[in-house]
């Protein structure tokens, strides 16, 4: 994978929030007895994620989960109802439950033990409004952008759109 | 706006490829998928029917690379091209930072590209993108047909000034490239963190 980086532009850690939402996430995975947790935008970006990943393709899991929660929001809405707020996917060892944490956030939590889904449920409500207050609060973007160029990140990027859509 | 993660230190644009029912949305992304070099392609997922038409999308994820501690990835997707699969098309146009419209050149299409092309405007515009201003690309595939729409019929139906127009066969490779660097090119100079 090809890496440009500048020492002095680097962001650390970006701000505390997301720091904070994968520590939440962290708690969830751990009280609920989870596999992992993940945090996904509607648009089906990843925002943070905690446990194991390493069975998963998160960016994946993500994009088809968004889709998902979005055609069942348009089967909510045909019912009558605003949206669905809880997706529970039942499987034969893993199952995922999945929760709106704000009207543009979601949260997924695959866990493996059936039996713990009360708890889950129970972990995931209280989790969600700590996981919405910290994303409400939103990001501290000034302080970003003093710290990532923007100039110099579209110089760069544009370096490797080049390199890696050349023509065969 | 592309989407910026401070947590997974990564900045992911959406790209969406559009068109009529078989134009060659997908077989655009799959040639893509085949073209790139192993290390920057994730596996293409397709929702497709028995008849391997797209029924709710493709995604094929692309990373480019790491610039400044941040992972920089394109996430692609392709809509369902069948008329009555709108209400899926609409969802995934939302939060769309660059389109390829994929028009089918065979002169008996010119309709069904006018009808889609207009389609996706009036979604763009639901959630308040201006086509004037946005990344998008226009790719007259199929050049390999008989008697091919000309290049500017649509551009001409559709009163498009200044759009970027490629021509391609995408089952051969043919266009693919050149057409998906542009939109990235342009996704890429729209970049803004406020």
């Amino acid at each position: 994978m090809m890496v440009a980086t500048r020492r002095r532009n680097i962001v650390v850690n970006g701000d505390l929030n997301a720091v904070s939402l994968k520590e939440h996430l962290g708690a969830l995975v751990k009280t609920s007895g989870a596999l992992t947790a993940l945090l996904i935008t509607k648009e089906g970006h990843g925002i943070a994620e905690a446990g194991d990943t390493s069975y998963l393709n998160t960016t994946a899991m993500a994009a088809l989960v968004a889709g998902m929660f979005s055609a069942t929001r348009e089967v909510a809405r045909m019912v009558g109802e605003q949206q669905f707020s809880i997706l529970l996917q039942q499987g034969e060892t893993r199952h995922i439950h999945i929760s709106l944490v704000t009207n543009s956030a979601m949260m997924i939590v695959i866990f493996e033990d059936y039996q713990r889904i009360g708890r889950v449920r129970h972990e995931a409500k209280k989790m969600g409004e700590l996981v919405g207050q910290v994303l409400a609060k939103g990001t501290d973007k000034a302080k970003v952008s003093e710290e990532l160029s923007v100039p110099e990140f579209k110089e760069y990027a544009l370096n490797l759109i080049d390199r890696i859509f050349a023509m065969k | 706006m592309p989407h910026i993660s401070y947590d997974n230190k990564e900045i992911a644009f959406k790209l969406v490829y559009c068109g009529p029912g078989l134009s060659g949305k997908t077989t655009n992304l799959a040639r893509l998928h085949t073209m790139l070099a192993e290390h920057v392609r994730s596996k293409m997922i397709s929702l497709d029917t028995a008849e391997e038409r797209t029924l709710f999308f493709d995604f094929c994820p692309i990373e480019i690379g790491t610039i400044e501690g941040y992972r920089v990835r394109f996430n692609m997707y392709t809509v369902p091209g069948q008329i009555y699969y709108e209400a899926s098309r609409r969802l995934i146009l939302d939060g769309a930072d660059g389109v390829v419209f994929v028009a089918d050149s065979q002169r008996d299409r010119i309709d069904d590209n006018i009808i889609s092309f207009e389609l996706m405007q009036e979604n763009l515009r639901s959630y308040h993108i201006d086509v004037p201003d946005f990344p998008l690309v226009l790719q007259y595939n199929k050049r390999d047909c008989a008697e091919a729409l000309p290049i500017g019929t649509l551009e001409a139906h559709l009163h498009l000034a200044n759009i970027d127009v490629f021509e391609a066969v995408a089952t051969e490779g043919v266009g693919v490239m050149e057409t998906v660097r542009c939109v990235c090119r342009r996704m890429v100079n729209r970049f803004q963190i406020d």
